[in-house]
């Protein structure tokens, strides 16, 4: 009978049904695509660089995790003094910069030959390697998304550079140039941000860690085998708290919204609550259809809201193809629950109001 | 026999401002099962308070309220909506039915409510007793005033309670549609023994009950008992 109940009340107002079950649905889709998006964004980093597949990464003391929040404060004569530790069979310094011409990216400034050691080298879709101080290397995903084409000028970082190839994603950035240039460019002469180290066999890298641990006290060093499972917002501090302030604000939504939508339906069916006392409704009766409404409300909801997440996803990574975004299951469901509760504390305070009424006054209501 | 309900210098006060204004000053009332019962009484004398009282919607400033044994001036809000759920039936001027369910769903509301489910039998019984079979589907809306009024009238008595009490039940109903609907409270009380109180202006409609109360400033004036 409630859920009878509950279904013509909301159809009743459909206007005021669909606003709120909108509202509840940004609040969703808020959640799942900010949280999608940066765990997208990090996943994709973290398995770019696994890509690279070298076995140590190297960095100044304190740096993040996170390569690009990192500057290039590294000599670049470290790497002389890695390679000639026992098992390591090679080391490729790589300058980072940031990009933020047509869109963020990372741009990788290497030595093809040292990368090349490291990494076993590009595996090229089209076009030949860096050669020219005014070459670039751009990924499969980048030439597809920028629809950028060998021998075609690329201007970044305030300079045109010459598209010399286009290579394979997973390695590390989207964009490759040489070290010399990049150095230029940035004024980072002789500076590195990262040393990619790898070992003679993968099951040396521990002892190598070690070794470098005495060279370079207080560096970063670790093993990229977990790489991954390090890059997540939790060990971005700034990250975590930014995810929360959305939710939060997400969840604001929600709760007014709710808290607006049912204080008026109370207010408007005030006459109604003073019959279903009338028939002998207790409190918690009025109380259990007013929340059961909530829920219902917040169920549409959660449902338009996934769809709503998934369509935004689609139209963002067709406008930017080389972004990740994770709409993760796990997700899915804390962004339902987030709703949910966010709704049912939103509905909690009318549904008190609606349950205290005098039903004498209630009835008397014009 | 036992009066169904009675009252034992039933006093009502309401707040208004600073002043303690008396809707009920000491009402005497014994009700007896089966009666139908009118109270009649100028607009302000306190019909409509002395209903909400004695159906538990407000309670007694003072004196007693028994209703089938019950004190409602001892129970608590709680206590109160108990008593509401499984003995009275509220008929209202405004038919008070409401405007999302249709017919059948209003009178079903009531039976869920009531917590024993829905009862088909009864619920036949009832509709086809007030000339409803073919108009349930229909929503308040969709509905003659008389005929929302046979509905409200079906809520009221779907769950067999102890007493209807109807609060000027034709006072929004034209003259040939109050004639109808008293003739049902009337049946009602004759072929199944429906303990009735009728609050009405209209003494054409008292007349249908079998005793008239009259009530004048708070205070029953004639007809308290059927004694």
């Amino acid at each position: 009978m409630i859920r009878h109940m509950i279904l013509r009340n909301v159809m009743y107002r459909p206007v005021r049904t669909c606003i709120t079950i909108i509202a509840v649905a940004i609040e969703v889709t808020l959640v799942l695509i900010v949280v999608g998006l940066t765990s997208g964004m990090l996943s994709d980093t973290a398995k770019r660089i696994e890509g690279i597949g070298a076995d140590i990464m190297v960095q100044p003391p304190s740096a993040s995790i996170f390569m690009a929040f990192s500057g290039a404060p590294m000599p670049i004569e470290i790497g002389q003094k890695l390679a000639q530790i026992k098992n390591v069979r090679a080391v490729a310094p790589v300058l980072l910069q940031f990009n933020s011409t047509n869109g963020l990216d990372i741009i990788y400034g290497i030595d093809p030959e040292s990368f090349r050691e490291v990494s076993g080298g590009f595996v090229f879709h089209d076009g030949r390697d860096l050669q020219n101080a005014n070459d670039i290397l751009v990924d499969d995903w980048y030439a597809k998304g920028r629809k950028v084409k060998v021998g075609e000028t690329l201007h970044v970082l305030g300079h045109d550079f010459n598209v010399a190839g286009i290579v394979e994603h997973g390695k590390g950035a989207r964009l490759f140039v040489l070290m010399s240039t990049l150095q230029e460019l940035s004024g980072a002469r002789d500076k590195a941000s990262v040393f990619f180290i790898r070992c003679d066999h993968p099951e040396q890298t521990a002892k190598v860690i070690g070794a470098i641990s005495q060279l370079l006290p207080h560096y970063e060093v670790r093993p990229l085998r977990d790489y991954l499972s390090l890059m997540t917002s939790s060990n971005l501090p700034g990250l975590q708290t930014f995810i929360h302030s959305m939710i939060m604000l997400a969840a604001g939504i929600g709760f007014l919204v709710i808290l607006l939508s049912m204080y008026t339906t109370i207010i408007e069916r005030t006459r109604e609550i003073g019959v279903l006392k009338s028939l002998g409704a207790s409190r918690g009766y009025i109380v259990r259809v007013i929340l059961s409404e909530t829920i219902a409300l917040c169920l549409a909801g959660i449902l338009l809201g996934v769809a709503m997440s998934y369509t935004v996803r689609w139209l963002f990574l067709t406008a930017f193809p080389t972004l990740t975004i994770v709409v993760a299951p796990s997700w899915l469901l804390r962004a339902a629950a987030i709703a949910i509760i966010g709704g049912l504390v939103g509905a909690s305070y009318p549904a008190w109001i609606a349950s205290r009424k005098d039903p004498v006054e209630a009835l008397a209501y014009e | 026999m036992e009066p169904i309900l009675k009252t034992e210098n039933l006093w009502k006060i309401y707040r208004a401002g600073r002043l303690d204004v008396a809707a009920l000053r000491g009402v005497n009332v014994d009700v007896y099962p089966g009666e139908f019962v009118s109270v009649m009484g100028p607009s302000g004398c306190g019909k409509s308070t002395l209903l909400h009282v004695i159906g538990g919607l407000s309670q007694a400033s003072r004196g007693r309220v028994l209703l089938d044994g019950n004190d409602l001036a001892a129970l608590g809000d709680a206590g109160r909506t108990l008593l509401r759920r499984h003995k009275v039936g509220f008929v209202f001027q405004r038919f008070n039915l409401l405007p999302t369910l249709n017919a059948k769903g209003n009178i079903a509301l009531a039976q869920h409510i009531h917590g024993d489910g829905f009862d088909p039998h009864r619920f036949d019984v009832v509709t086809r007793m007030l000339g409803l079979t073919d108009r349930l589907d229909h929503r308040p809306s969709e509905l003659s005033g008389g005929e929302q009024q046979r509905v409200a009238i079906a809520r009221a008595i779907i769950n067999e309670p102890k007493i209807v009490l109807a609060d000027e039940p034709t006072g929004n109903l034209d003259t040939k549609n109050s004639e109808n609907v008293l003739g049902l409270l009337r049946q009602l009380n004759k072929d199944l023994g429906q303990t009735i109180v009728m609050i009405t202006h209209n003494p054409e409609a008292a007349a249908y009950g079998n005793r008239v109360l009259h009530m004048r400033d708070g205070l029953v004036v004639d007809g308290a008992s059927a004694n």
